[in-house]
């Protein structure tokens, strides 16, 4: 059976496979082009893929929810991942009297889209609800608060510890209405098929291949949304992104200058800012992988600009030892890393490393003492066929050293499990992308996720574990001083650089289609006002920038 | 009675070892249901830690001992109750399915049937007509189509009719913005919808009918009771459909029964590549997305139609042919 499964899977990832050459191969075969007429304002976006139908599932708290929920609830403020930058919506600001209290100021004269006035007793009701049913907590917001009260036209969150990076996770929180919800039996199973909500965009039509929201003509900051109508079609395969005029999606397509730009040379546009950080993360509870110097070896012996354009078809940058997503997080960087943190290929460098750490050349293969080849075992996913290019041609570079490399690839779900249990060599993963340094920094170094071998974590997978890091990520929790914050993390961030908890290769890219044709104004490397992604609150971002095409 | 009595009683042993090794199969998978929850998010970028307590809390885990799990699931199993699905929570398991296979048992239904009866008349005028056009048109061809994978003939269908030049819609099983009812509008326009998946399943399984009743048709024209009927002068027609092709087509009608006991599997790869809404698909998206419950009910539904298509074909052989009775 597993076989079949195997079977199955293996051709089914081979049709994507196929279809992926087919649609490159479209560009030369001129398929049709169907873009819309004339804009009646409505946008078409490939958000939302059906499996292959829609099931009505508007609860904003669900994993299995639709996508464009995020699109009708709104949060109290929407950070830009890439930056870190926070744009209010349902708060007009915040602040901080002390590193353990949170205060947000309440927009006024928000309606609910059934008329009904918004209030902070909303937001108290919200994040009550959330704690009264764990499975709702998908943001985690009650591992950083002890209680919340409202004051006038504020809420005051009075969190567990000096913890100021909270802020930045209580801002995600969805408020649901307490008129609806409070009469709602079990809100984890519910499918809320009338959403009640204050954002831009209101549920219009629903049928299981296709649905659409409509403006939200109540909406307190109506004047800033220029899309009437958003499309949401459950059928998104890359033919239809190129072929059906689409204003908005999120594909990586091969060959995106030859597909989609050549689909409409004058609107078209792409952009792929990086949205995380792929890296090697070698288990630093065995040996040789706990030995510095054999990471460092490890690290000078990657090409990682050929593993980039390798994996990705040179759509991302390779990525450095800072653990930022460079250019965007910029301002964090510390200048003092050589090369802003970039590790460049150094073969003489590497077999230095490598003997201080016991292993040598012999003919042509790295031998530790007893003269035994080193073999590495490094774990990826089944059918992430992008990181599997960039494996194979790490295994190349580190083969040329005489390095045996293996490559095990179980299901994403095996995989996921081996990553949580450390049952591996070197994992390849990604971290980072929250837009808030300390949240990723913190996921990857500290030491509380660092479980014995056996049982699961959800951070930190490679078990890294330093005092004086977790002390300086403490330090980095409660400071509220911007200077002082930049200062810790380039400390941290050296600590990357020299430690090499794990190994950064490249981006992960966020890919991001769009056509001025109807609307512009869509983020962009000049205007990286937000990220390109459909998913989450941060098209809220985009939807209340966009504007209509003259 | 005793013949019927004992096929009853192997359709009931082969029923408890089937359902009983869907209970173990899927926990035999490496990975849980909440790590292929995060697997899914990780595509989109990395998934923060405290999301998976609150997947894992939604999804919630199997509690008791396996035995008592197993106890449970009996039960469920013969109250039709197969709970929750992992992928479409908090979707009930049995209305996804009640909604996946009216279109799987109309379209790969329909089309099993008309592909038996097509491929058998034509695999018996090819027989007949042995050497002639009529023999070698039918029998290459069907050779060379369902030589082709399926996928890749519902890709070059898709791509070639679907997209350049336009005739057909690409996917789904019918408008986006139609609603499904049995109006005569909604009726045609699934029709559309549904010929090019159709037409893939048509050529494909059409060689397969052609070749085995071709093959034993040629078998039965060389016994004495054929020689025999053509030398007392009947009408050639006559030989070939009531005596030969009679004769013939019991192998055929084997391989069809269990073909309609598959036809409730759908057809996997056919419908992922038309995003046909139907059991194949669904299939396909609970094995990926490691979804027990939503599993356990397909494969339960697909073993439990083919044992008893198995079952059908065995009591129907014991009355046309008495020697298996023994």
């Amino acid at each position: 059976m597993k076989q079949l499964r195997g079977h199955i899977l293996r051709t089914a990832f081979a049709v994507v496979g196929v279809t992926a050459l087919l649609a490159t191969s479209a560009c030369s075969m001129n398929v049709k082009n169907q873009a819309s007429g004339p804009s009646d304002g409505s946008l078409l976006v490939a958000a939302d893929n059906g499996s292959p139908t829609f099931e009505k599932n508007f609860n904003p708290f669900s994993t299995s929810k639709r996508v464009a929920t995020t699109y009708m609830y709104e949060p109290l403020r929407v950070t830009n991942t890439l930056d870190g930058t926070a744009t209010p919506f349902l708060a007009t600001g915040n602040t901080l009297p002390d590193a353990k209290t949170v205060v947000y100021d309440i927009r006024t004269g928000v309606k609910w889209s059934d008329g009904t006035a918004f209030t902070p007793a909303d937001v108290l009701y919200t994040f009550n609800l959330v704690k009264a049913t764990p499975a709702l907590d998908t943001w985690g917001v009650w591992q950083h608060i002890e209680s919340l009260e409202v004051v006038g036209d504020t809420v005051v969150f009075h969190l567990k510890t000096e913890d100021v990076p909270a802020a930045s996770i209580i801002d995600q929180q969805l408020i649901v209405p307490e008129h609806i919800w409070k009469d709602v039996k079990d809100p984890v199973t519910w499918k809320n098929e009338k959403p009640v909500t204050t954002g831009p965009f209101v549920l219009d039509t629903f049928t299981a291949n296709q649905y659409t929201l409509k403006k939200n003509v109540d909406y307190w900051q109506a004047d800033k949304v220029a899309v009437e109508k958003l499309v949401l079609p459950a059928a998104n395969s890359q033919l239809d992104v190129v072929k059906n005029g689409y204003d908005w999606a999120y594909a990586f397509i091969t060959d995106v200058e030859g597909t989609w730009v050549n689909a409409d040379k004058q609107h078209n546009k792409y952009w792929f800012p990086p949205g995380g950080t792929i890296t090697l993360s070698p288990n630093l509870t065995r040996a040789p992988y706990n030995d510095v110097n054999f990471r460092q070896g490890l690290s000078l012996a990657l090409d990682r600009e050929k593993i980039a354009t390798d994996a990705e078809q040179g759509y991302v940058d390779a990525a450095g030892q800072s653990g930022l997503l460079l250019p965007n997080q910029e301002a964090w960087l510390n200048a003092d890393l050589p090369n802003e943190g970039v590790v460049a290929q150094d073969k003489t460098a590497a077999l230095a490393a490598f003997a201080k750490a016991g292993y040598t050349q012999q003919g042509d293969k790295m031998v530790d003492a007893s003269g035994t080849q080193l073999s590495i075992n490094i774990l990826t996913a089944n059918g992430y066929t992008d990181w599997l290019q960039g494996l194979q041609t790490v295994q190349s570079q580190l083969g040329a050293l005489g390095i045996d490399v293996k490559l095990s690839q179980p299901q994403p779900a095996a995989y996921t499990e081996a990553l949580s249990k450390g049952d591996f060599d070197i994992a390849m993963n990604s971290f980072g992308g929250t837009g808030s340094v300390f949240q990723d920094m913190n996921t990857l170094l500290n030491s509380e996720f660092a479980t014995p071998i056996g049982t699961g974590t959800t951070g930190n997978y490679g078990r890294f574990s330093d005092p004086k890091v977790d002390a300086l990520l403490a330090q980095l929790k409660a400071s509220t001083d911007e200077t002082e914050q930049k200062a810790i993390s380039a400390q941290l961030q050296t600590v990357l650089y020299e430690q090499l908890p794990v190994i950064s290769m490249f981006y992960g890219g966020l890919w991001g289609l769009s056509s001025d044709k109807n609307f512009t104004n869509w983020p962009s490397e000049k205007n990286a006002y937000a990220p390109p992604n459909t998913w989450n609150s941060t098209p809220l971002l985009i939807l209340t920038n966009l504007k209509k095409a003259k | 009675m005793r013949y019927t009595l004992s096929k009853v009683g192997l359709l009931l042993l082969t029923l408890w070892a089937a359902v009983t090794l869907n209970f173990l199969l899927p926990r035999l998978m490496p990975g849980s249901p909440a790590d292929a929850a995060i697997a899914k998010l990780a595509q989109n970028g990395p998934v923060s830690p405290s999301t998976r307590a609150a997947i894992e809390a939604q999804l919630g885990v199997p509690t008791g001992s396996a035995w008592d799990q197993y106890l449970q699931y009996l039960n469920n199993v013969v109250h039709f109750d197969f709970g929750v699905s992992y992928t479409f929570f908090p979707q009930s398991v049995a209305s996804l399915v009640a909604t996946a296979l009216p279109w799987t048992l109309v379209l790969v239904g329909f089309v099993t049937i008309v592909a038996f009866i097509f491929g058998t008349l034509l695999g018996v005028l090819a027989a007949w007509k042995r050497g002639s056009w009529l023999d070698t048109l039918p029998t290459v061809g069907g050779t060379f189509a369902s030589a082709f994978p399926y996928f890749w003939t519902a890709l070059l269908l898709l791509f070639f009719l679907g997209y350049v030049a336009g005739w057909f819609p690409t996917s789904g099983a019918y408008s986006s913005s139609a609603t499904p009812d049995f109006s005569v509008a909604f009726l045609l326009d699934a029709l559309y919808h549904s010929i090019l998946p159709a037409t893939t399943i048509l050529i494909t399984s059409l060689g397969g009918w052609i070749l085995g009743m071709r093959s034993t048709m040629i078998n039965t024209l060389g016994d004495d009771y054929v020689t025999f009927a053509e030398a007392n002068g009947l009408h050639p027609r006559t030989v070939a459909i009531r005596y030969a092709a009679r004769n013939a087509i019991l192998p055929n009608l084997t391989s069809f029964g269990l073909a309609l006991g598959g036809v409730v599997g759908g057809s996997l790869l056919v419908e992922r590549v038309f995003n046909y809404p139907g059991v194949g698909y669904l299939l396909y998206t609970a094995v990926v997305n490691q979804d027990f419950p939503l599993m356990q009910a397909l494969f339960l539904i697909i073993t439990i139609s083919v044992l008893l298509a198995n079952f059908i074909v065995d009591i129907l052989y014991g009355i046309l042919d008495p020697r298996t009775r023994r």
